[in-house]
């Protein structure tokens, strides 16, 4: 996932992070030739086939009522239910079967319920990643061992706001993120994936000369981002044409600053949660190349969030170049 | 594609080292660390305004109104034990104590203002709604409450901005005053072992400069920002310990000063206690009597726009006692009424909020978030502070000299806030977005009513004054205050008018603080 963070979107209190990296998720492809369905994403385990492309485009919406001032779980009605709404082109290629580059650029539309605060909307932050397989060993008689490495990075396209949060849509931070993988795969269907991330972020820079965050005024227009680390557990199933994955994510915020009593949330906020988010990727049986995606995710536990409700749909080609 | 199938290994290869490397450097490279404050370099004054003891009172009756004993000679036994003191404790100054020296030599006014900017940003917070949807008010006996004391929203801060600077202002012309009668010259200039840590002129240090100013302010914090009194009493104890480290002042020159700060705080506390603030909040009764009057007029009455409804922000601020005018001036200097909410005039800037706001440029945004200024900021008054300090650091102003452009500067807009204050509750006019709920706003949207402008009025106000004190730059804060009017507009909450009036009025309000300025002796 280490695109899963790296593209993660900062916007709104929710941090609704699961968006993107849900989006991500999406990403299939059909291993060519042999006309059998994998999906592929940057925190998974699937590779393309060497000189396989997929492309599409995945639809997310998420939405919060409820959300953490600090650890205070609250509901605001100067904004009622925020809901954010992505739709994001992916694309993936097999460089090599061990070897696979995505990338992904999102457009991201905020909206409150209720209160008079603007909604957002732009391109958001094009991510570009690398895949590498670099060990793979059978491990007893029941399947075979994954060792993966993840690598990105992730710019803003547009100057949008990140001051004016819940409702921006990205945090337009520049990021970098590096996940190790691992990756049990059974022979009988079954899959286990654990993985941690590690997330460097630049600073962000304001329209404004000071900020309050932290405790402390900040004298300055520049941000400084806390890095973000993340852990996955990933298990799940598959048989012919169709995957089930559900998964376990744990986001924390190396540093930052709590929301204070009543206030806004800020860019550089100690957004942490943790998400259960489970799919189902299908493959035409008659259209082989092409992918169909739906999933859910919710928000169990959260720090400076919205605690989201999300719901994907997405639907990729791939074929031989 | 088919070309770089057969170098794909290898290509495949480069770019997972080049993918790694770049990942690897971007992780572990890039310094993010930040200046926090504005930079202060250790001030050296470009003059010591000696003169500075006969400079126009405002709260004293006269600069000696607290006595301060004479010192005792350079030559006693006493004061040369204090001297050794020094020297002794400059012998062993541990890296605290250096940053502590570092910190302070940038002028004592400019970092409290820093600090107060700080402490106005801190509780810059409205209450939170109780779950029956009620509000309580902050309580100043209960500061740590939920809610704190204060809500600092802009009048709490351009009040606060402007007893803390007047009552710097005024110890430090006392403290001059006696400096020139008693003329001590410096621990420095007494015992050529004791060395200067930071520039030392040939002001006169009984009393010691710093230590008035820390006795001053921690004594006017401890009533306006009573939850921050130990962190400002330990600033107070740092700017002290910074003054007898560094060779300015010995351990009597500090006491002195301390004493005459605090004395001085209790004058000015005595004028800020009965100015009328406790009153501004007023009651159910009050509120519900602003609305019917709008509607008696014929006008829709501003309505709170927040969910649950908030009471409006201090609608008795407008009968809070000036600095620089009188009642009937304040009422004199009043802009005239709005368009009638149901003229045309209102249609046409209801219409052009929300093509604006619909429209917005990038431009636009970065300027209303430049100067918005709302909940959790140091407010529009702290913005113009923060614009004034680069412009005193810069001008080399002795400590008196700066405390005075802050007083200046603070007067006009505390008296631009009350006189905002009184005309927003005497039309109680409403926001854009009451009258058109389609119209939605890029920052904030501020819980009291919208004509004329605070942040215009505010704006208008801070750049006529410092404007009078830096002739050059006037143009320069001119364009800035009409830019702040501007962003109330691209901001959604604010119709044109709002803001041409507002700043109109912030002119008539800093002519009498200017007016003040042009006969205070210290030009």
């Amino acid at each position: 996932m280490i695109l899963r963070c790296l593209l993660r979107p900062r916007r709104v209190v929710s941090a609704a992070p699961s968006s993107l990296s849900l989006a991500l998720r999406t990403l299939f492809l059909l291993a060519g030739s042999t006309s059998m369905l994998q999906a592929q994403s940057l925190d998974d385990a699937i590779f393309m086939d060497k000189r396989i492309l997929c492309a599409g485009l995945v639809y997310t919406r998420e939405q919060w009522t409820d959300y953490w001032e600090g650890t205070l779980k609250r509901d605001n009605g100067n904004i009622g239910t925020v809901t954010t709404q992505q739709a994001a082109f992916m694309t993936a290629y097999g460089i090599t079967g061990r070897l696979n580059v995505i990338a992904s650029l999102p457009y991201v539309t905020t909206k409150a319920s209720q209160g008079v605060l603007q909604g957002q909307s732009g391109s958001q932050d094009l991510s570009v990643g690398i895949k590498y397989n670099a060990l793979s060993t059978p491990l007893t008689s029941a399947g075979t061992l994954h060792v993966i490495g993840i690598a990105a990075v992730s710019v803003p396209t547009t100057d949008y706001t990140a001051d004016f949060y819940p409702m921006s849509i990205g945090s337009r931070s520049k990021r970098a993120t590096g996940r190790a993988l691992l990756s049990f795969q059974g022979h009988k269907g079954v899959y286990v994936n654990a993985s941690g991330s590690y997330t460097r972020r630049g600073n962000v820079t304001l329209d404004r000369p000071a900020y309050y965050t932290d405790g402390q005024l900040f004298l300055s227009n520049e941000v400084r981002m806390p890095d973000v680390r993340d852990m996955m557990l990933t298990v799940g199933y598959q048989r012919r044409g169709l995957v089930v994955p559900v998964t376990l994510t744990q986001q924390r915020t190396l540093g930052g600053g709590d929301i204070r009593r009543q206030d806004m949330p800020f860019v550089s906020n100690r957004m942490n949660f943790t998400r259960l988010d489970a799919r189902v990727q299908y493959t035409l049986p008659k259209l082989p190349g092409v992918v169909l995606h739906a999933g859910g995710s919710r928000i169990l536990d959260g720090r400076n969030v919205g605690q989201s409700t999300g719901a994907m749909v997405g639907l990729l080609l791939a074929g031989k170049l | 594609m088919p070309l770089m199938t057969r170098t794909m290994p290898r290509f495949a290869r480069r770019l997972t080292t080049a993918g790694l490397l770049v990942s690897a450097t971007l992780l572990t490279s890039c310094d993010k660390s930040i200046t926090d404050l504005e930079p202060l370099p250790p001030l050296a004054a470009a003059s010591v305004d000696a003169g500075a003891g006969t400079w126009q009172m405002i709260v004293l009756t006269s600069a000696n109104q607290v006595a301060v004993a004479a010192p005792a000679a350079v030559t006693s036994d006493a004061y040369k034990a204090e001297l050794a003191a020094i020297k002794v404790a400059q012998a062993s100054i541990t890296s605290a104590q250096r940053a502590k020296i570092d910190y302070w030599a940038g002028g004592g006014v400019l970092r409290w203002n820093q600090v107060l900017r700080g402490l106005v940003a801190k509780y810059n917070l409205p209450p939170a709604p109780r779950a029956d949807g009620s509000y309580v008010f902050p309580d100043a006996n209960n500061p740590f409450g939920d809610p704190a004391f204060p809500f600092a929203n802009p009048p709490y801060a351009a009040r606060a901005y402007s007893y803390i600077a007047v009552a710097q202002y005024e110890a430090l012309k006392a403290a001059w005053f006696y400096k020139y009668q008693y003329n001590r010259a410096s621990p420095t200039k007494n015992d050529t072992g004791i060395r200067a840590l930071v520039p030392v002129s040939d002001l006169p240090s009984y009393p010691s400069e710093d230590a008035v100013l820390a006795g001053v302010t921690v004594a006017m914090l401890q009533t306006l920002f009573p939850a921050a009194l130990e962190e400002a009493t330990k600033r107070g104890a740092d700017q002290r310990e910074a003054a007898l480290l560094s060779g300015k002042a010995s351990s009597s020159d500090i006491a002195a000063g301390l004493a005459l700060g605090r004395s001085v705080a209790t004058l000015v506390l005595a004028r800020m206690t009965t100015d009328g603030t406790g009153n501004a909040i007023g009651n159910a009764t009050l509120w519900a009597a602003l609305a019917d009057s709008a509607r008696a007029r014929g006008e829709t009455p501003w309505l709170s726009l927040e969910t649950p409804a908030r009471p409006p922000m201090l609608p008795v601020f407008g009968a809070v006692r000036t600095w620089s005018m009188t009642p009937a001036e304040l009422v004199g200097a009043r802009p005239p009424a709005p368009y009638p909410t149901a003229s045309q005039q209102m249609k046409a800037d209801l219409a052009e909020v929300r093509r604006t706001t619909e429209n917005l440029t990038k431009e636009q945004r970065a300027i209303a978030q430049k100067w918005n200024d709302g909940a959790g900021t140091y407010t529009p008054p702290g913005h113009w502070n923060d614009i004034a300090a680069d412009h005193i650091r810069d001008a080399r102003f002795s400590e008196v000299r700066a405390a005075r452009a802050f007083a200046l500067l603070n007067m006009a807009m505390h008296d631009a806030s009350v006189a905002c204050w009184e005309a927003k509750f005497k039309y109680f006019n409403p926001r854009p977005s009451q009258l058109d709920p389609a119209i939605r706003t890029d920052i904030g949207l501020p819980n009291f009513p919208a004509y004329p402008s605070g942040h215009s009025t505010f704006s208008a106000a801070a750049s006529d004054v410092l404007g009078y004190l830096f002739p050059s730059e006037s143009a320069n804060f001119r364009a800035m205050a009409d830019e702040a009017g501007m962003s109330r507009l691209y901001g959604g909450i604010h119709y044109r008018l709002d803001i041409e009036q507002g700043k109109a009025h912030g002119d008539r309000v800093a002519a009498y603080t200017l007016r003040f300025a042009q006969s205070d002796r210290a030009q």
